[in-house]
C-alpha cells in the first residue's frame, strides 16, 4: 500500500515536472513561429526560460496583503501540475485513481479561478475587468471541452479518462470523437490565451487583465501556469480525441503523441499570429455556436456514430 | 428503538417551552437571545441522541394522539432519511440562533419578542414535519413552519419590501399546502388512511387501476414540495423572502426550511412511489424542473447586485441541483438501482452540503449588513481587511457552493453529474442536463465571485472605519465554514449516512456508491468502478506541488515590497475607480436579460355588473320595500275619515258577497 | 336567568354571566358522554290542546357544544363591554346611563341563546328564536342614531320573513303530527316534509344570513362592537346554523335534493360573500362577510351529513365552535383598534402593530385560524367538512374540495392582506395611539387566543359523540 502511494506520488511529481520543464520550450518555440511568419528573427528557443529566471529575481510588488493574496501563485501553479498529474501524458496519469473526467474538467478551472481571485484582491480596476473577462472565458469554453470529453464518456462508457484513451485506441476514429476533438482544439485556443482570445489578459487595452499588478516571482509563476496549461491541455486533446496510432512500442508511442502534442501547438501560435483580437461579446457568440455545433457530435456518438 | 422518538419529542417540547420562557424574557434583547439559545443546545443535543439512534435504521412508530373518525394518529418515527434532514435542522437552528443573539441589536426598532419564540416554534414545526408519519399531522406541522416563518420573513414591520415578501410568500406556499390537502384527502377517499405506509399502498394501487387519478394526485404532491423547496416557477416567492428576512433565519430558511420540500420529494418520490414504470415519466419531469430551475435560478443570481438576494437565487438553482439528482435517481430506481443509488445519494449529499454553505453565506452577508448596513454590492468593497474571519468564511462557502474541489459542494455537485452522466448513455437526455448542470456551476462561480471580489476584496475607502463582527457571530460562520471543508475531505462521513438512507427509503440494494474508505476515495460503480473522486489525494498532491511551486517562487529570494495600486500614474481614491458589481460580466449578463420574467400582480377588479347583481338590497330589497310602502301608503288614502264614504265602502262590500254568495250557490 | 338592571350594574351582569358560564360548563362536563337527559314540563294554558311537555331542557353534544358557545363568549363580551362602553370610547363613547339597558338586553340575548340551545323541540326553539331577533333589534339599534335604526329595523324585518316560515313548518308539522317535536319531521308525509324542510331551511337562511337574505348583516355592523361580535360568533347567526344541525341530526333520513340544495346554497354564499370582501374599507364589514361565508360552510358540512356523511356533519358543527372564538376574537380586535384609535376604516389604519402587540397578536392568530391555517381551529372543522364530503360517492366531494380550497386560498391572501396593511408597516401619523387598551380587554383577547387554539380540543370530544 505504502509502496504504491509512493509510487504514485513519484509518478505525479515526475509528471509535473516534466510539464513545468518542457512548458517554457514549447512557448519557445511558438514565439520562434510567430516570428518566423512575422519576418523576424525572434528571440531564441530558450528565451521562456532565461525571462522567467529574470522574473524569479525581480522585485516582489505587492498591491495588496494577506496570506491568501501571497499564496495565489503558488496555487495558481500548483493547480495546473495537478491538472497534469491528472492527464494521461504518454502514458496513463498518475493519479488516475484520484479522479476522473468531471474532477479533471473542474480542476483545469480551478487555475482560471485562482487567477480571477487575484485579480479582484489587487484593487486595480484593469485587473477587474480582466478578472471579470476571464471568467466569461471560462463560461463559454467549459461546456465546449464538458461536451467534448463527455461523447468521449459516453462512448467508452466511463467516466475515467484512462478509460476514453483505451477506448478510442480500440475501436479506432470515429465521427462523433472527431467532431468533439475540433471543437476541443477551438476551444484550446482561448483556453491558451491566444489571439484571437487573449481577451483577458489584452495587453494593449488592459494592460495584462488580472495580472497587472502582479511583478517579479509571482508573474512569473503565473507564466509558467498559463505555459503548462497549454501543454498540459494540449496532452489532454491528443490522448484523449486522436492517440492513433498505437505502435505498443511505450518510447515510440511517447515520442508520436510529443510530436502530435507540439504540431497541435504549432497550430495553435499560427491562428494566433494571423488573428486580431475579437471584442468579448463577439468571441462568446462564436464559442456558443461551437458549443451548439458540437451538440452534434453527442447527436453522433447517440447514434453509434 | 423508541428511544430516538423520545427524545425527538423531548426535543420538540424543549423547544416549545423554550418558546414561551423566551417570551417572558423578550423585555431584555440579548438575555432572551441567550435564553433561546441555551433551549436550542438542549434541544439539538436531544434531537442529536434522535439522530445517531435514527441513523441505524428505522426506529419504532410512537403514537400520541388518534382521531379515529379521521382515520388520522399523530405517529412519529425516526429513519435514517429522516435522521439526516433532523441533523441539518438541528444544525442549522443552533447555529443561527446563536448567531442571531447579537445580529438582533441591528434592528432597534423591532422587539426580539416576536423574533426568538417564534423562530423556537418554527424550528419545532421543523423537527415535527421530519419525523411525523401521518399525513394530516404532516401537513399540520407543515404549515406551522409555514406560519411562523412568515412572522419571521415579516418581521422588519416598518419595511414595506418585507410585507410584501412576506404575503407572497405566505400566499404562495399556503396555496401550494392546499394543493396537499387536496392530494391527501383525495387518496384518504380511497384508503381511509393518512398513514404514509397507507399512502403508499393506495398510490401504487391506484396508479395500476386509476393512472389519471394517480397522477394527479401525485402532480398535486409535486406542486406542494416543489414550491417549499423553492423550484421554480413556484419558487418565485424565495428570492423576495429570504433577503428581508434576518439573517439568521434566511440561513435557517435556505439551510433547513427549503430543505423539507426537498425532504418531502425525496419521501414522495422514492418512497411512495413504489418502483414502477410510471416513475421513469416522473424522474424526467423531476429532472426537467430541476434542470430549469438551477439554470434560471443561477443566471438570475449572476444578474443580482443584492448580496441576499443573490444567495435567494442561488438557493433555487442549487435546489435545481437536488431535484436534476432526485429526478435522475427516479428515472433510474426501477431499472438501473445501482445509478438510482448514485444520483440519490448526490441529490441527498448535496441537500446536507447546501445546508453548510448556504447558511454560511447568508450569515456572512448578516455580518457584513450588520457593521456596514449595507446589502448593495455596488456600494461595499475591500471588507477582507477589517473582517478577516467574515471574509475567509464567506470565501470557502464560495467556492464551496461553486464547486471548486476539494470543498464540499464539488463532492455532491460531482455524484450529481456523474449519476447524470451515466444515466445519459442509458436515456441521452440527462446527458445534455448534466452538461447544463456543469455549466451552470462555473455561473455559479461567477456569480460569488462577485461578492468575493466587490465585498470582500478589493481595496476600502479610507474613510470606511469597520471592524469583525462579535464573537457569538463569528462562531457560527467558522464552523459552517470547517464543515464545508470536512465534508469536502471526507465526503465518506456523510456518504455512509446517505447511502444508509436511500437503501432504506427506496428498498434498494445494488450500491452504486462505494464510500467504504476512509482515507482512500469514493468510486462509482456502474458494473465496474467507472468515476473516480479522492478528494484526500488529491489534496495531498496539490499541497506537494503547492509548495513545490511556492519554493520556485521564493528560489530567486527576491525582495517583498507593498506598493500602492498603479492607476496609470493618476491618483485616485479607491471609490472612484471601483469596479462595481453591477459591472461584471455585462456582456454575458445581457445574454441572458430576460430569462426571470418577473411582473406586478393587481389586485383582482370585481366585475361591476356582477357586483351590482350581488347586491341584492339594491335591486330586490329596497324596491320590494319601497312598493310595499307605497302599497300601504294607497290603502292607506282610502281612509279619508267621512262617515258616508265608510258607509258606501259598507255598501257596496256588502253588496259584492252577496253576489259572490249568489254566485258560488247558483 | 335575567335580572333587569339598572344603572351602574356592569360588576353585576359580569357576575351573572360568569354564573351561567360555570353553569353551562358544569352541564356540558355532568353530561359528556352520558345519555341524553330531557327534561320538560307543560304550559297549563295550553292543557288539551298540546298533551305533551313544551318547555325543558335538553342536553346532547350537539346542545352542550352550543352551550360552550354561547355561553362562555357571552360572558367575554361582557367582560369586554364593561370596558369598552365608556367614555374612554373614542369611536362612540356610551354614558353609564345607558347601561341598565344595555346589560338587560346583551343578558336577554345571552339567555335566549341558552334557551335555543337547549331547546328539546321546535316550540322552544321558535319562542328563543323570536326573543334573539328581539334583543339584536334592541342591541343593533343601541346607539339610536338613524344608521343604527335602520339596520336594527332591516334585521328584524330580514329574519322575520325566515320566522314566517318557521312558524309556517312549525304550523303544518303540529296540525299533521300533533307535536313539536324534533323527530316528528320523520313521520310527515315525503311530499310534505321536503316542503317543511325548505321552510326551515329559508328559516335558516335568513336568520344565519345566508344568500339570499344575507344584507341585512353587513348593516347589523352599526351595532356596538362586542354585540357584533356576539351576534356573529355565538348568537343569532348561529342560531340559524343550528336550527339546521339539529333538523339534520334528528334521526331521520334527509331528501337528497334538499342536502344538495343546502349544499349548493351554501357554495353559493361562500362565494357571494368572497366577492364582497374586496370592497371593503370598514373592517367590521369585511369581517361581516366573512361570517356570511363561514356560516355557509357550517351549512355545507351540515348539508354533507345529510347526504350520509357523519363525519361532514361533525365538521360542520365544530365549526360552529371552532368559528365562534376565531371570529369572536376578530371582532374584538376589531373593537380594541376602533376604541383606541375611533376608526374601523381600513384604508385610514396602518402600523399598529408596534403600539399595540397583543391586539396585533390577538387579531392575525384570529385571521389565521379563521381562514383555516393549521394548527389552529377552523383548520379541523374545515378539514372535516371537507373530508367528509369526500366520502360522498360521486363528483360532489372533489367538487366540493376544489371549490372551497380555491376560497380558502382567496380568501386567507385577502385576509392576510388586510392583517398586513392594518398592523404591519410604518405607522400613519393620523392613527395615535395614546395607550394601550385597558384590562379587561386585554384579558378578552388572550382568553380568545388560548380558544383560537383549544375549541377544536374541547369540540373534537364532543362532536365524536354525535351521529352514534
Amino acid at each position: 500500500m505504502t509502496a504504491w502511494l509512493m509510487r504514485s506520488f513519484l509518478l505525479c511529481l515526475l509528471n509535473a515536472a516534466l510539464a513545468l520543464v518542457l512548458s517554457p520550450l514549447c512557448e519557445g518555440i511558438m514565439r520562434k513561429l510567430r516570428a518566423a511568419i512575422h519576418s523576424r528573427i525572434g528571440p531564441p528557443i530558450t528565451q521562456p526560460y532565461w525571462d522567467l529566471f529574470k522574473l524569479l529575481g525581480k522585485e516582489d510588488l505587492r498591491s495588496a496583503g494577506g496570506v491568501v493574496y501571497a499564496s495565489l501563485p503558488a496555487f495558481t501553479l500548483g493547480s495546473v501540475l495537478l491538472l497534469a498529474a491528472l492527464i494521461p501524458m504518454g502514458t496513463a496519469a498518475p493519479l488516475a485513481f484520484a479522479g476522473d473526467m468531471i474532477v479533471v474538467l473542474y480542476v483545469a478551472a480551478m487555475s482560471g479561478i485562482l487567477v480571477m481571485l487575484v485579480g479582484f484582491a489587487s484593487a486595480s480596476p484593469y485587473a477587474s475587468i480582466g478578472s471579470s473577462r476571464e471568467m466569461m472565458m471560462l463560461l463559454s469554453v467549459e461546456p465546449i471541452l464538458a461536451i467534448a470529453l463527455v461523447v468521449g464518456a459516453f462512448k467508452a462508457r466511463t467516466l475515467a479518462l484512462g478509460g476514453i484513451v483505451n477506448w478510442q485506441v480500440q475501436n479506432g476514429p470515429s465521427i462523433s470523437m472527431a467532431i468533439g476533438g475540433v471543437a476541443f482544439f477551438l476551444a484550446l485556443q482561448a483556453l491558451a490565451g491566444k489571439l484571437p482570445f487573449d481577451i483577458a489578459e489584452a495587453d494593449q487595452e488592459i494592460m495584462g487583465g488580472p495580472l497587472v499588478e502582479q511583478s517579479g516571482p509571482r508573474l512569473a509563476l503565473f507564466r509558467w501556469a498559463m505555459w503548462t496549461k497549454q501543454l498540459v491541455l494540449a496532452f489532454l486533446l491528443v490522448e484523449v480525441f486522436f492517440p492513433w496510432p498505437r505502435l505498443g512500442i511505450h518510447q515510440l508511442d511517447l515520442l508520436m503523441t510529443s510530436v502530435k502534442v507540439l504540431v497541435v501547438l504549432v497550430l495553435v501560435a499560427v491562428i494566433d499570429v494571423v488573428n486580431p483580437r475579437l471584442r468579448i461579446d463577439q468571441a462568446m457568440g462564436y464559442f456558443l455556436r461551437v458549443a451548439f455545433s458540437s451538440l452534434a457530435a453527442l447527436a453522433f456518438a447517440v447514434i453509434g456514430k | 428503538m423508541v428511544d430516538a422518538v423520545r427524545y425527538v419529542e423531548a426535543s420538540i417540547v424543549v423547544l416549545i417551552v423554550g418558546s414561551l420562557v423566551s417570551l417572558l424574557f423578550a423585555r431584555r434583547r440579548k438575555l432572551c437571545g441567550w435564553v433561546s439559545f441555551a433551549f436550542v443546545c438542549a434541544s439539538s443535543v436531544y434531537t442529536g441522541l434522535a439522530v445517531v439512534g435514527g441513523c441505524k435504521g428505522a426506529s419504532g412508530e410512537h403514537t400520541i394522539l388518534q382521531l379515529p373518525q379521521l382515520g388520522s394518529r399523530l405517529t412519529l418515527r425516526v429513519d435514517p432519511l429522516s435522521a439526516i434532514f433532523l441533523a441539518i435542522v438541528a444544525l442549522i437552528a443552533l447555529l443561527s440562533t446563536l448567531y442571531s443573539v447579537r445580529y438582533m441589536e441591528h434592528y432597534a426598532h423591532d422587539k426580539v419578542a416576536k423574533f426568538f419564540p417564534v423562530l423556537l416554534l418554527c424550528v419545532a414545526s421543523m423537527t415535527g414535519v421530519l419525523v411525523c408519519t401521518d399525513f394530516l399531522f404532516f401537513l399540520i406541522f407543515w404549515e406551522s413552519m409555514t406560519l411562523t416563518s412568515y412572522f419571521l420573513v415579516t418581521f422588519e414591520s416598518e419595511n414595506a419590501a418585507s410585507q410584501r415578501a412576506g404575503l407572497k410568500y405566505f400566499i404562495i406556499t399556503h396555496g401550494a399546502t392546499l394543493c396537499m390537502v387536496a392530494a391527501a384527502l383525495l387518496l384518504w377517499r380511497t384508503s381511509g388512511s393518512f398513514h404514509f405506509d397507507a399512502i403508499r399502498q393506495t398510490l401504487s394501487a391506484l396508479l395500476n387501476t386509476r393512472p389519471f387519478l394517480a397522477h394527479s394526485i401525485i402532480f398535486l404532491f409535486f406542486l406542494g414540495f416543489a414550491t417549499k423547496a423553492g423550484i421554480l416557477p413556484m419558487g418565485d416567492w424565495l428570492p423576495d423572502a429570504h433577503p428581508v428576512a434576518p439573517s439568521g433565519m434566511s440561513a435557517t430558511l435556505s439551510g433547513a426550511l427549503v430543505k423539507l420540500g426537498i425532504y418531502g420529494l425525496v419521501r414522495l418520490f422514492c418512497s411512495f412511489l413504489v418502483v414502477s414504470p410510471s416513475l421513469r415519466m416522473w424522474g424526467i419531469i423531476l429532472a426537467l424542473a430541476g434542470t430549469g430551475s438551477l439554470f434560471v435560478g443561477n443566471l438570475t443570481a449572476l444578474r443580482q447586485t443584492d448580496t441576499k438576494r443573490l444567495m435567494a437565487f442561488s438557493t433555487i438553482g442549487q435546489i435545481g441541483y437536488i431535484c436534476l439528482g432526485l429526478g435522475v435517481g427516479a428515472y433510474c430506481l426501477p431499472m438501473y438501482p445501482a445509478l438510482a443509488s448514485i444520483a440519490l445519494a448526490g441529490a441527498i449529499l448535496h441537500a446536507v452540503n447546501h445546508a453548510c454553505f448556504k447558511s454560511c453565506l447568508f450569515l456572512g452577508a448578516g455580518s457584513v449588513l450588520y457593521r456596514t448596513g449595507q446589502r448593495d454590492m455596488d456600494k461595499l468593497g475591500g471588507l477582507a481587511g477589517f473582517m478577516p474571519y467574515t471574509t475567509g468564511t464567506t470565501t470557502i462557502a464560495s467556492l464551496s457552493i461553486a464547486g471548486v474541489p476539494p470543498f464540499n459542494g464539488f463532492a455532491s455537485k460531482w455524484l450529481i453529474i456523474a449519476g447524470c452522466v451515466l444515466a445519459g448513455m442509458r436515456f441521452p437526455l440527462f446527458l445534455v442536463l448534466g452538461l447544463i448542470a456543469l455549466f451552470i456551476s462555473l455561473a455559479t462561480l461567477a456569480s460569488f465571485l462577485t461578492v468575493l471580489g466587490s465585498v470582500f476584496l478589493g481595496k476600502a475607502d479610507p474613510d470606511i472605519r469597520t471592524r469583525e463582527v462579535p464573537i457569538s457571530m463569528i462562531v457560527p460562520q467558522v464552523v459552517l465554514a470547517a464543515l464545508c471543508v470536512l465534508l469536502g475531505i471526507f465526503p465518506q462521513l456523510m456518504l455512509r449516512f446517505v447511502g444508509h438512507a436511500v437503501a432504506d427509503v427506496t428498498g434498494i440494494t445494488a450500491a452504486g456508491v462505494d464510500a467504504s474508505r476512509i482515507w482512500g476515495g469514493l468510486f462509482l460503480i456502474d458494473g465496474s468502478p467507472v468515476a473516480f473522486w479522492s478528494p484526500l489525494a488529491m489534496l495531498a498532491a496539490l499541497a506537494i506541488l503547492a509548495l513545490l511551486s511556492y519554493a520556485i517562487q521564493r528560489a530567486g529570494g527576491a525582495q517583498v515590497r507593498s506598493v500602492p495600486v498603479w492607476y496609470c500614474g493618476e491618483e485616485h481614491a479607491p471609490a472612484t475607480v471601483r469596479y462595481p458589481a453591477s459591472s461584471f460580466y455585462l456582456p454575458f449578463k445581457h445574454a441572458f436579460q430576460g430569462i426571470y420574467p418577473s411582473g406586478k400582480v393587481h389586485v383582482p377588479r370585481f366585475p361591476a355588473p356582477l357586483r351590482r347583481a350581488l347586491d341584492f338590497d339594491q335591486w330586490l330589497y329596497v324596491p320590494a320595500v319601497r312598493a310595499m310602502d307605497a302599497a300601504a301608503d294607497r290603502v292607506s288614502r282610502t281612509h279619508v275619515g267621512i262617515p258616508q264614504i265608510y258607509l258606501l265602502w259598507i255598501v257596496v262590500g256588502a253588496i259584492v258577497v252577496t253576489g259572490i254568495l249568489l254566485w258560488v250557490k247558483g | 336567568m335575567c335580572v333587569a338592571l339598572k344603572r351602574g350594574a356592569r360588576p353585576a351582569a359580569a357576575v351573572i354571566a360568569a354564573i351561567v358560564t360555570g353553569l353551562a360548563v358544569w352541564l356540558t362536563w355532568s353530561t359528556y358522554g352520558a345519555s341524553y337527559t330531557k327534561m320538560g314540563g307543560a304550559l297549563p294554558w295550553l292543557h288539551g290542546i298540546v298533551d305533551r311537555p313544551v318547555l325543558g331542557i335538553f342536553i346532547d353534544p350537539l346542545a352542550s357544544l352550543m352551550l360552550l358557545v354561547v355561553v362562555p363568549i357571552g360572558l367575554l363580551t361582557v367582560l369586554y363591554s364593561t370596558s369598552y362602553l365608556t367614555e374612554k370610547n373614542r369611536e362612540h363613547p356610551v354614558g353609564s346611563e345607558h347601561y341598565g339597558r344595555y346589560y338587560f338586553w346583551l343578558l336577554l340575548f345571552i339567555s335566549s341563546m341558552v334557551g335555543v340551545a337547549i331547546a328539546p323541540n321546535f316550540l322552544q326553539f321558535f319562542v328563543f328564536w323570536e326573543l334573539t331577533t328581539l334583543c339584536s333589534w334592541a342591541l343593533i339599534s343601541f346607539h339610536q342614531n338613524e344608521r343604527s335604526l335602520r339596520a336594527g329595523f332591516k334585521a328584524i324585518l330580514m329574519t322575520h320573513v325566515g320566522s314566517a316560515f318557521f312558524l309556517l313548518a312549525i304550523l303544518i308539522l303540529f296540525v299533521r303530527t300533533n307535536s313539536f317535536d324534533f323527530s316528528a319531521l320523520g313521520t310527515l308525509p315525503d311530499g310534505l316534509r321536503s316542503w317543511v324542510l325548505l321552510f326551515l331551511m329559508l328559516a335558516a337562511w335568513a336568520k344565519a344570513a345566508q344568500v339570499p337574505l344575507q344584507t341585512w348583516l353587513p348593516d347589523a355592523m352599526e351595532a356596538p362592537t362586542p354585540i357584533s361580535a356576539y351576534l356573529h360568533a355565538a348568537a343569532m347567526v348561529k342560531a340559524g346554523v343550528y336550527l339546521m344541525a339539529r333538523t339534520v341530526s334528528s334521526g331521520w333520513a334527509i331528501p337528497p335534493g334538499m342536502s344538495l340544495l343546502m349544499a349548493g346554497m351554501a357554495l353559493l354564499t361562500i362565494f357571494v360573500a368572497l366577492s364582497f370582501y374586496f370592497v371593503q374599507d370598514d373592517l367590521k364589514r369585511l369581517l361581516a362577510y366573512s361570517t356570511i361565508a363561514h356560516l355557509g360552510y357550517v351549512l355545507l358540512g351540515v348539508a354533507v351529513g345529510g347526504l350520509g356523511s357523519t363525519l361532514g356533519f361533525q365538521g360542520g358543527v365544530l365549526h360552529i365552535i371552532c368559528h365562534g372564538y376565531s371570529k369572536a376574537t376578530l371582532f374584538f380586535c376589531a373593537g380594541t383598534i376602533a376604541y383606541v384609535t375611533g376608526t374601523r376604516t381600513i384604508s385610514e389604519l396602518r402600523g399598529l402593530g408596534r403600539s399595540m402587540p397583543l391586539t396585533a397578536t390577538a387579531f392575525f392568530i384570529g385571521l389565521l385560524s379563521v381562514t383555516g391555517v393549521p394548527p389552529l381551529a377552523c383548520f379541523w372543522s374545515k378539514f372535516m367538512i371537507l373530508s367528509g364530503a369526500m366520502r360522498l360517492s360521486g363528483p360532489i366531494g372533489p367538487l366540493i374540495l376544489v371549490f372551497i380550497l380555491c376560497e380558502t386560498l382567496i380568501s386567507f391572501g385577502w385576509m392576510l392582506y388586510i392583517g398586513q396593511k392594518i398592523f404591519l408597516g410604518a405607522p400613519l401619523a393620523v392613527v395615535q395611539v395614546p395607550s394601550d387598551p385597558p384590562r379587561a380587554m386585554n384579558a378578552t383577547l388572550i382568553l380568545l387566543m388560548i380558544g383560537c387554539v383549544a375549541a377544536p380540543l374541547v369540540g373534537m370530544p364532543l362532536v365524536q359523540l354525535m351521529g352514534k
